[in-house]
């Protein structure tokens, strides 16, 4: 038995020792009991996940039937997430992504990024980075996108050989996996539509007399966010290093098996109609008011008819249901957790404590506080608007220029992402490909946020103060 | 320079730590007071002013009635926290329903529960629920350190946010009021 499974007793222990601690410590003045046993659940679950008591859904299944059969959350709301657009959204794009690998396309368009970026693997990562930032400002879901950029990334790790259960070449696909998860972050704070939750954020700001632009944002966001974009595919190949550095032959060979592969296949050609019908819904879908959901299961649903996928292929998805249950579970509970008005709560106490504060630390202290928060979120948008306004208000009333402050927010609200497995939707589906384990997710979320803050402080404010006032 | 990678045990206790390191920070800053008693002490049927912010999240389900009016239902939660010495409590769970119409303005009741799980009931009139607009409450009882509470209150909304899918979110600031108690807010519940 190895020493981490001797110490798996001992943190479980601890785990309920944390949830009992908190349900029974008084509730405090101005929260419910209901929110308070909800906060007790939901921390032990995720403290539970990062500690490596248990897994993810594990731990969400042992929260949601806590707080239901206590009557601390009314069933409906507990389960609620099951039938959330953006959790159905995620759930379609796996099964979608499944036939971009399966009828060798994804294979095809993995050769062709390959032989142009593929002389080493930090060219890949740069090469995810690139892409992304330069079709986010078409998609206003960075879910969606997730969504376009998977089943290639998936595809490029396989095609290098890398398989997640195996020990050897499983770093390879975690790096790209992660570049993945990282540069839907970075490149969603550069563009004002990158997001839904930027429009969102935008909105509140206007209550304090702010307009913000397309060009506005591009010109604020530019320096610091083009900075993580050039630095990070670097910084993560150090935190996690993948293993297989240099490809020098890789272009030539790419380009010897395009060839091989020869014109498009069938099945290729419908899977390249389907998904780009479904990018084009997904770009569309705020002009045309279509549903991003229905847009991907209209698609899913012509790739079934026409026998690109099988009921065979839907049998072999167990890990998608597992996905399924724990994001739809954690989901729930986070939207409650915020409806119980825990989160306004423990946000309008923080900023609180910050009276008196000088000016430059209080704008630290608040853009700190405002990423750490977002352990307890589960969606960005719920994250923005519970605590956005709040934070703003009180930096504005410590001095910090308004300007300054909004900017710092929105974009923290982007790049705050990557903070754990469940802190954005468009996560999920990069989590759920196995390549990297939780506690790796949750190290590489907390030094990228990190990184992302430090340049956003350092560079950002001065870039900000100069251009936004 | 070689990098050698740490293991991955040593992430996990760290991360945990700077995890717990948060929870711990959230809880000082959530349990600064566990209690109400900590208000300035009033008798009983004095006046007892305060101010305060809402922030709240719910639904809001929207009828078109004509080209330009609207109608709606709305179902809101959040917290409700206030400031001043002589308020009755730090703050409350508040959630209101109501009918809000652009033309004959808003008819709602709220309930504001403490951490005793004590209720104050009041009545809402006011504006269309949206940016801006003000809205008006009057106490009408309570349960608890709250029965046969009165008095009242104000507030303005500072953004109403519709979400997406009936999903809406506010925020009030400026409230302001006075609330006369018949029970001091020390007394044990009933």
């Amino acid at each position: 038995m190895t020493a981490a499974a001797n110490h798996k007793p001992v943190r479980k222990l601890l785990c309920l020792a944390l949830a009992l601690g908190i349900w029974f410590a008084p509730v405090p003045a101005g929260l419910t009991a209901e929110a308070w046993h909800l906060f007790a659940a939901f921390a032990t679950a995720i403290v539970s996940v990062i500690l490596n008591a248990f897994p993810l859904l594990t731990a969400a299944m042992l929260a949601a039937g806590a707080v239901v059969l206590t009557g601390t959350v009314d069933p409906a709301k507990a389960f609620a997430g099951f039938a959330h657009a953006s959790v159905l959204l995620v759930v379609a794009a796996f099964l979608v992504a499944n036939s971009v690998v399966k009828c060798g396309l994804g294979r095809r368009i993995s050769l062709l990024v390959v032989a142009g970026f593929g002389r080493s693997t930090l060219g890949l990562g740069y090469s995810i980075f690139l892409t992304d930032a330069l079709i986010a400002p078409a998609f206003p879901s960075n879910t969606a996108r997730g969504g376009v950029l998977y089943p290639i990334i998936l595809s490029l790790a396989q095609g290098n050989g890398s398989r997640p259960d195996d020990a050897a070449t499983r770093r390879l696909g975690g790096y790209l996996m992660f570049c993945g998860m990282a540069s839907l972050s970075v490149s969603s704070a550069l563009w004002l539509t990158a997001t839904s939750t930027n429009p969102l954020g935008v909105s509140l700001a206007a209550q304090r007399g702010l307009k913000i632009g397309f060009g506005t944002w591009l010109l604020a966001s530019s320096v610091p966010a083009l900075t993580t974009i050039l630095l990070l595919p670097l910084i993560l190949y150090r935190l996690f290093p993948p293993g297989m550095a240099g490809t020098p032959d890789a272009p030539a060979m790419a380009r010897t098996e395009l060839r091989r592969m020869g014109r498009l296949t069938r099945d290729e050609w419908m899977v390249a109609v389907v998904f780009a019908s479904m990018v084009a819904g997904w770009v569309l879908a705020d002009t045309l008011r279509l549903s991003l959901t229905a847009v991907a299961f209209a698609g899913l649903g012509v790739l079934l008819a026409t026998d690109v996928l099988t009921l065979a292929d839907m049998d072999l998805q167990g890990g998608t249901l597992v996905t399924f249950f724990w994001l739809a579970v954690l989901f729930a509970l986070s939207t409650q957790l915020n409806e119980l008005g825990f989160m306004g709560y423990v946000g309008e106490r923080l900023t609180a404590l910050l009276g008196g504060i000088a000016r430059p630390a209080a704008y630290v202290i608040l853009l700190v506080l405002y990423v750490l928060m977002h352990y307890m979120f589960v969606s960005q948008g719920a994250h923005v608007l519970a605590l956005f306004s709040v934070f703003l208000d009180v930096g504005a009333r410590a001095g910090v220029p308004v300007p300054l402050m909004a900017f710092s927010l929105l974009f923290a609200s982007s790049y705050f992402s990557t903070l754990t497995p469940q802190a954005g939707s468009q996560n999920i589906i990069f989590v759920g490909s196995g390549y990297l384990t939780q506690g790796e997710l949750y190290r590489l979320g907390l030094l990228t946020v990190g990184f992302c803050l430090l340049v956003y402080l350092v560079l950002g404010t001065p870039w900000l103060l100069l251009v936004a006032g | 320079m070689c990098y050698k990678p740490r293991p991955m045990s040593d992430f996990r206790t760290e991360v945990g730590r700077r995890w717990l390191g948060l929870v711990t920070l959230l809880l000082l800053a959530a349990c600064g007071r566990t209690d109400g008693s900590a208000e300035r002490a009033l008798p009983a049927g004095e006046w007892r002013e305060f101010e305060g912010s809402w922030t709240a999240a719910g639904t809001r389900e929207t009828l078109p009635f004509g080209p330009d009016r609207r109608t709606a239902i709305f179902h809101l939660t959040g917290s409700l926290l206030l400031t001043g010495s002589q308020r009755p409590a730090l703050g409350f769970r508040a959630e209101a329903i109501g009918f809000s119409d652009t033309r004959a303005g808003m008819e709602g009741r709220c309930v504001w529960t403490d951490e005793r799980g004590d209720r104050v009931f009041s009545e809402l009139k006011g504006q269309f629920v949206g940016d801006g607009n003000r809205v008006a409450g009057t106490f009408v009882g309570g349960t608890g350190r709250y029965a046969g509470v009165t008095g009242e209150y104000t507030f303005q909304w500072q953004y109403v946010v519709d979400a997406g899918d009936g999903a809406v979110s506010g925020r009030v600031v400026g409230l302001k009021g006075r609330a006369r108690l018949v029970s001091p807010p020390g007394a044990p519940s009933k």
